[in-house]
Order: C-alpha cells, then structure tokens, then sequence
C-alpha cells in the first residue's frame, strides 16, 4: 500500500499520484487530509483508498469503481456522481451525501447533513446515524437507508427509488408516501448491513413516491399548428395565435407547454447596420481565405482550447431533445466544418461523440447522463447554470420522449414528463461554485476548458461571479434563444434580449477590468452571418447557433418540438418517425449553411476592412432603432434603414 | 459569497492568539472569497474608554478626514488619548462616557465608521488574510473571542468599505459575519428605519447586525434575538455575531450555506468548512458538528 501525505503535497498533485497507483492497481492511504476538498476524485480503478481523517467537499466525487475508507468526518457532495464502487465513512457526512450517484454503496456511520441523496439515480446510500432535512430529495432511483431518524420532508419530490427509515420520520415530502416494505426487500437491506457491519433491530417504514406528480394530469389536444413563421408575425390584440393559445388553455386548464423560443419582437441584431459601404460585399469569390476565422476559446488559464475554423460554435442541444440522428447529424457538420459541437442535457452517445472532433459535454443540476467516462472522452466541460428561453427553469421533456433507451442513458424512470431540476445541488452561490470548478478540474487533470452557460439575467452581476470563479469562458444566451420545450409565457416574458446580454457582459467586465481574462460566446437567435458579425462586433469571442443549425437540417419550425411526434424526424423518440431523418444527407446540408455563414462573415469582414474576425469593433456599427441605440449606446442612425442597413445615398 | 469563521476561548489564557487562529481558518477558506478579508476582534475593556476605527483613505484626503474626526470628537466630549493610522484607516482610543449612539450617528456624519464599542476592533480591508495581517498585525491579537470573513465581491465593488465583518451601526461592541442573501432586506430595513435607526450601507449583513443589536438594546439576550432572526430574516444564511462577551450562530431553514462547528474544553469554533477547523488541529480528526437548518445558538466566554 503506497502513503501520501497531504501535509506534503496538495490534493491535485495527490490525486494524480492517487490515480497513477489506480491504474496500476495499487492501494492508498492518505494521512494529514485534514478535510482538505476533492480527495480522490476522478478515480476509475478498482483499488481501495484510505483516508486517515477527514475530508473535505466531493471525497470520491466523479468516480467508477474504487473502495473509499475515510475515518472520520466529510464535508459537502460524499460520492459526487459515483458510479461502482463504495466508501464508508466513520463519522458524519456534510450536506448532499451520496450527490447523484448511479450505482455506488455509500454508508455513513454518523450523521448525515441536509437533501441526501439528491438527484441519486442507482445504488444505496446508508446511514447509520440520523438524516437531516429533505433526504432524498427529487432522487429518481436506488435506495437510501436511514437507521436513525429522518428530518422534515423526507423523499421531496423524488421522483424513483425507495427510502427505509429505521427511526421516526420527522414528516413525508411533496408526494412521497409510506407503503408496505415487501419481506425481500427487508431481507435484502439485512443483507447490506450485515455486508458493512451495521447492527439494526427495529423496523423500517418504507417511503416511496406517490405517483402524483409524475406526469401533467392532461394533455394538450393536437390541432392544426400555426407555423412559427405565422405564428411570429405582426401582433394583432386577437390574432390566430391568441385564439389558439385560449382555447388550449380552456380544455387543459394549466400552462401550456410549446417548442421552440419567445415570438414577440424584441430588439435584436437586425436593428443594427454596418457603418461602412458595403457596396463591393460579395464581389470577391475568394474572400474565405483573405480573412483569418481561426478563433481559440478557452485556453486562457492553461486548459487545451477549442480550436475553431471560424468564430461559431454548435448551441446546446440535448439528446433527448432532438433525436439521436439528429445529434449525430450535427455532429458531422460540425467536424466538417471545423467547429465544436455540445452535447446539451441528458448525457453523451456513443453515435454523437464519435461525429463532432470537438464536442462539450453539459452538466445540469439534474445530472442526467453525466459520468466520469464521458468526462474524460470529452473536449470540454460544462456547467449550466440557466438559458436564455427560459432563466431560472430546468428543461422539460415530455412523457412520449422519455422512451426507454433515453431513460437507461439519463437514469431515470421512463415515461415521466421529466422537468428537470432548475438548480445544482451543490451550486447555491459563487462560493459553492468554485469548488465545483475546481472538482471537474481534478477530476480531468486540469486539462479541459471549463465554460458556463447562462441565460441573460443579471448578466452583470452573473458575469463577474463568472469570471471571478475562474471558468475559462462564458456561453451566454440571450431571451430570443429556443428550447425543445418550455412553459409559452416563459419563452415570451422571461430573461432579457440577446443585444442587452452582450452589452452587460462586456460592460461588467470592462467594469472590473478582466476583459481579457475570459471569452463570451453569445447565443440567442443568431441567425446568419450577418448577425454573428455584429455580435463579434459589440464584444462576442465567437457565437453559437442552435434553431438556425436544426432548420438547416430540415426542421419545419412547427414548434411541436415538445411533443415527440416530429414529421421530419429531428424532435422525436420514435423509431417509427425518426427513420425519415437522413443523418449523412442532413449532415450535408448543415455542413453547407455553416459554410455559407463562413463566407458570410469573412465577406463582411472583409468589407468593412480587417483582415481578421477578432478585429471587429463597436466602430464597425450603427443602431437603426432608438430602443437598439439605448441599449447599446451606438450612434442612432435612421438613415442607413432604407437600404438594407446600408446608408441611403445621397441625392446629387 | 463567502466564507466565515469564528473562534471563542473559555479560558482566560489561550495557547493560540485569537488574531493568529482566524487567520488560519480564514486562509483555510479563502478559496471562498479572494477578494478582501475582515476581523472583528474584541479585548478587555477598560472603564470609560471607546475604541474607534474610520475609513480615512490615503494622502490629502485622510489628512483633511482625520482632522475633521478630531474637531467631532472634541465636539462631543470625546478626549484622545491614542490614535495610530494604520492601512487606509486610522484608529482612536477616547475617553467618553455620553450616548453611544447618538455619538455613533454623529461619528458616521463625518466619516466612514468602521467600528465603535469598548472592546471591539474591526481589520478589514481588500487582499487576503495573510494580506490584511501584514498592514493590520492580526496575528499578534491576543482577545477572548473573534470572528471572521473572506469575501467574493459580487453586487457590490471590490473596497475596503464593502468588506465584512460589518458593525451594528449605533451599537457599540456588536458585529456580524454573514454568508448568504436576505431576500427581505428592505422591508426589514425600512422596518428598523422607520424607528430611528440609520444604515451606513446597503449591505444585508449590517441588516442583520443592526436588528439584533436593537433587540439586545431592548433587554433580549442575544439568543432570543437570533431565534426571532430565522422567523423574520427571508433569504439563504449562515452567520456568526459578536458581542464583548459571546458570539453565536444562526442558520436558515434550509441550510444552503455551509456551516460546521468543533468545541472542546479549551475553546468553540465555527467555520464554513471543516477544513478551516482541522487548520487549528492539523493531522487530527475532529469530532465536528454540523449546526442542523434552522438553528442557532451562542456561546459566553468566562469573566
């Protein structure tokens, strides 16, 4: 057994001294840990690692098959997102033990803190001592094993899985229930105290989820859909779409629940024009290579950058969401292309990772389908923290899309309209979120950029805890963003323009003075070309584009995306519809507009006179609306609407 | 967005400095907040003498303040009998023995209070902990009790004014280390204004140390202040509050912001982490205690 002493070294170079005796499948023990944070995470082998002491936060956090001992306490997020394996703690475990797990046995000896087991997909989390408040809250699967007593609101909003509570139950969650135990199942918990060596001689009550919130109580009844291009048109006080959306509501008599993003006309890109004359744009058909695209995101603090042909990236967009073929064909357009591709929520396929050269790999407060393995394969990490169609909520997927496969991928149930939780359970600030960063970094070697996604909020306050908290670049997504499904009046009402997002952002960095330490990536209803010059424009490192990918792979815009039946096979589940999509041709045709939106932007920058995309600047522009010279302080402009954005010319 | 900490010894003769413990804990959590760093640290009081602390600034304008603090305080029957400027601030010891409160209001007319009281002293400024001890000497401060905070400036700019720990403003000898949001901050601080009180800024945490100074100025004990706290504060919190003579804790119901405690007979001390208490016992295991939601409690050091 090898010794590491952490009052030597520090955790990082001992996690990689922890990880190198894994692979050869050497033990460890750990002395002097002193509850230092992130001891062993990020471990993959099947070796037994004993801490002598405490821990800190994440002990064991983002791993798959290693034996944890620690003698005494550990702090927040025990077993974060373990998978195999098994670590025994001897004293009390902080908040969130047993964060997310997906197959592993953590047993506490003591105490454990508030919400254990959150968002747990598989796998046992036991304690021999009492659970405070909220013990499996919104878990989705496996079992937690509580030999003391359980604190208020045990099993809140879980989802799946079962809860044995030894003691008494100090009260049951929202729709969590006490049922029977079956005689197997207590034979089969005897089985894993004795395995730990727990003594327990009363009786369990048994608490299970009550199945009431499960899914919506109605559906929505199909008619024929608007399409979104009618559907966005001028706004009239009673106009077809208002018709509809009151006599959906009349029979389900709730929220209603829609794809795509908000339709109201909102100050936006388009009410910006190039100062130049742009007259000679487009003459030259060999403009591509005059201007450099070439665009590095992410390497500021040491992490291997993304390396981008062009200055756009592939807006998040989930597995799950859009179907696998979908994923897939993006995937090949992006390679083909020569820019990153994302794997949004619900974890990373084998078809997907293997199409984009540069894909990202999301993780959301609900952790599904997140792991270490597509961690360490992907080429970037990624926390999302909210989204521009709709700030402040989680994602929704609908009952006819949470198919089987998708469900075993995610690990949750199958056939629950999933709505996904809106927070991480181990990010309630931007104190608790450094030491997350810093998890994902252990647990990769330091080797991945780590990004944000956000939804423009307080963008201004949120971009410096951002740049503050050390991530290594921003996705920031503005109001006019979409989603696979969302509540109608979130997409509507809720966040605030893309065009306010930049301007926040860079001024809030500017602000502060750490303009340079960070690259903001902006999304939010780009649609071209043209717009993702003028983001570069107002500050944008490189934009990302999600609607305007899937359109070019066909999508018909109907904005029934929620529902899971797609006619073109993009937003579907189903075998049945999905076959009419054709990855390889569809791949083509995204590869083809991505190629255009290049020869957009090097035209453009061509025109107004740079030789490069990172030469861009607020100079280059001019607002055509008093609302878009507000907001973005560029000189109002009137006179360049009546050509395109082009100044009008002058008579005589 | 933060990290805290406080220390509190039973014993009279302590084998750690205070300044030098909360130094370590602090450093201990620093990743919690690079941006500035605070102590409030309490010694004996000595009959008729106040201990004043003010934002001065440097250069020209802290030559212009000091004046005018001195002309205020001979104005109000405080007399000097020592002053030192140290950092960006400049600290006084006067004998007084008139209103406190009403001097403090007069005090924060003239320039920017830092702490007031008997025993209290309040170090704080932008940097680290280690930072702050070099222009301060923390580390040779050798109290009965202290509490301390690292700070993430978020809302508000990266200045020494902006850093915590915060004064009960008026009330002399109480302070206040806090991490989270009280959501219902201006209602409550309308509340307190609407009875007289002033805030010096629009910071939560001078919220929370005002509301219970006023409430231990009506004759509640300090534990009865910070139960009525957790009914009426709205928001996520954990935070530590001092007195001359105890500190205590309170914690929301739904414990979103860390809190961990260790106590033996020598001494009680509470951080946001565990780890910040394994920096005063490194290589030992601690039998630690995690304060449950909704909870609060204080602890008196012996006289």
């Amino acid at each position: 057994m090898a010794t590491i002493d952490l009052g030597d070294i520090p955790v990082r170079q001992a996690n990689e001294l922890i990880r190198e005796y894994g692979a050869k499948g050497e033990d460890v023990e750990v002395v002097n840990p002193d509850a230092r944070h992130h001891i062993g995470v990020g471990l993959i082998h099947d070796i037994s690692v004993r801490v002598r002491g405490s821990a800190g936060y994440f002990c064991a956090g983002l791993t798959d098959g290693p034996r944890f001992i620690v003698d005494n306490n550990v702090g927040w997020g025990l077993a974060d997102n373990m998978y195999q394996g098994s670590i025994v703690v001897g004293g009390n475990a902080g908040a969130i033990a047993g964060v997310a797990i997906r197959g592993a046995e953590v047993v506490v000896g003591g105490n454990m803190g508030s919400r254990a087991g959150q968002v747990m997909k598989a796998g046992t989390l036991c304690c021999a001592g009492n659970a405070n408040f909220m013990a499996g809250y919104m878990m989705y699967g496996g079992r937690i094993i509580i030999l003391g007593q359980s604190g208020e609101r045990v099993g809140e909003d879980m989802t799946g899985g079962d809860i044995y509570v030894g003691g008494a139950v100090q009260s049951l969650g929202s729709d969590a229930v006490q049922t029977d135990l079956p005689a197997d199942e207590l034979d089969a918990i005897m089985e894993f105290l004795d395995r730990y060596e727990l003594a327990f001689t009363g009786t369990f009550k048994k608490i299970v989820n009550a199945g009431k919130k499960l899914r919506y109580a109605t559906s929505e009844s199909q008619v024929r859909s608007i399409p979104f291009f009618t559907f966005s048109g001028d706004s009239e006080y009673w106009s077809p779409k208002i018709q509809e959306d009151i006599f959906i509501k009349s029979q389900i008599g709730r929220y209603r629940i829609r794809g795509y993003g908000g339709a109201r006309v909102l100050p936006h890109l388009s009410d910006l024009a190039f100062k130049s004359d742009l007259t000679g744009v487009g003459g030259d058909a060999d403009v591509v290579s005059k201007v450099d695209m070439h665009t590095l995101i992410g390497g500021k603090n040491g992490a291997q950058p993304l390396d981008l042909s062009m200055p756009l990236m592939i807006a998040p967009m989930s597995y799950g969401a859009l179907s696998s073929s979908t994923k897939q064909a993006i995937g090949l357009a992006s390679s083909m292309s020569g820019i990153a591709e994302n794997t949004g929520e619900g974890g990373m396929s084998d078809a997907q990772r293997g199409a984009a050269k540069q894909l990202i790999f999301q993780c959301l407060g609900g952790r599904l389908g997140w792991n270490i393995h597509d961690m360490l394969r992907s080429d970037g990490l990624e926390i999302y923290i909210s989204q521009g169609a709709k700030p402040g909520l989680g994602g929704q997927l609908m009952a006819k899309k949470v198919t089987k496969e998708l469900a075993e991928i995610r690990g949750i149930p199958a056939g629950i309209d999933l709505r996904s939780p809106s927070r991480h359970p181990d990010i309630l600030g931007a104190d608790d979120l450094v030491i997350k960063i810093e998890e994902f970094r252990e647990a990769t070697g330091y080797r991945l950029p780590v990004s944000v996604k956000m939804g423009a909020g307080r963008v201004h306050d949120d971009i410096k805890i951002a740049v503050k908290d050390g991530f290594d670049f921003i996705e920031l997504d503005g109001m006019q963003g979409s989603t696979g499904a969302g509540a109608a009046e979130v997409l509507e009402y809720v966040g605030i323009p893309t065009l306010s997002g930049i301007m926040g952002a860079v001024d809030a960095l500017d602000e502060i003075g750490r303009r340079d330490d960070i690259e903001i990536v902006l999304m939010g209803g780009i649609r071209d070309g043209v717009d993702a010059v003028k983001a570069l424009c107002l500050g944008a490192d490189a934009v990302a584009m999600g609607t305007a990918t899937i359109i070019a792979g066909g999508c018909i815009a109907c904005m029934q995306c929620h529902v899971g039946q797609c006619v073109t096979g993009i937003a579907t589940q189903d075998p049945e519809h999905e076959k009419r999509y054709k990855p390889t041709l569809e791949a083509e045709n995204i590869h083809r507009f991505l190629e255009a939106v290049r020869w957009q932007m090097a035209a453009l920058t061509h025109a107004l006179g740079h030789s490069a995309t990172h030469q861009l600047s607020r100079e280059d522009l001019v607002a055509l609306t008093p609302e878009a010279a507000a907001i973005t302080r560029l000189p109002y402009a009137p006179e360049y609407r009546d050509r395109g954005g082009q100044p009008a010319q002058k008579a005589g | 967005m933060c990290g805290i900490a406080g220390i509190l010894f039973k014993g009279s003769h302590p084998d750690i400095a205070a300044g030098r413990a909360l130094i370590d804990m602090l450093d201990g959590c620093q990743h919690r907040g690079p941006d500035s760093t605070g102590f409030a640290l309490y010694r004996d009081a000595r009959p008729g003498e106040l201990r004043l602390r003010f934002f001065v600034g440097d250069g020209d304008e802290a030559v212009q303040t000091v004046e005018r603090i001195k002309e205020a305080l001979a104005e109000h029957q405080a007399r000097i009998i020592e002053e030192e400027a140290i950092g960006t601030s400049q600290r006084f010891t006067v004998k007084f023995d008139g209103d406190v409160q009403a001097f403090a209001y007069a005090m924060e007319n003239v320039a920017k209070v830092i702490s007031i009281g008997t025993s209290l002293d309040i170090v704080k400024d932008v940097g680290s902990a280690h930072d702050v001890d070099d222009t301060y000497r923390v580390k040779s401060f050798d109290g009965s009790h202290g509490i301390g905070h690292v700070r993430l400036a978020t809302e508000s700019d990266v200045k020494p004014e902006a850093s915590h720990p915060f004064w009960a403003t008026g009330f002399a000898d109480v302070a206040i280390v806090h991490n989270g949001q009280i959501t219902n901050y201006w209602k409550m601080r309308r509340r307190l204004e609407r009875r007289g009180f002033q805030f010096n800024t629009d910071n939560d945490s001078e919220l929370i140390a005002v509301y219970l100074a006023d409430k231990m100025s009506q004759g509640i004990t300090l534990k009865d202040a910070l139960a009525t706290s957790i009914d009426d504060m709205d928001g996520t919190f954990s935070f530590l509050v001092s007195t001359k003579d105890e500190i205590g804790y309170a914690k929301d119901r739904l414990a979103a912001k860390p809190m961990i405690k260790y106590e033996n007979d020598d001494l009680i001390a509470i951080a946001s982490e565990e780890v910040s208490l394994n920096r005063l016992f490194p290589g030992q295991a601690l039998n630690t205690m995690e304060p449950p939601p909704g909870t609060y409690d204080t602890w008196q050091r012996s006289t």
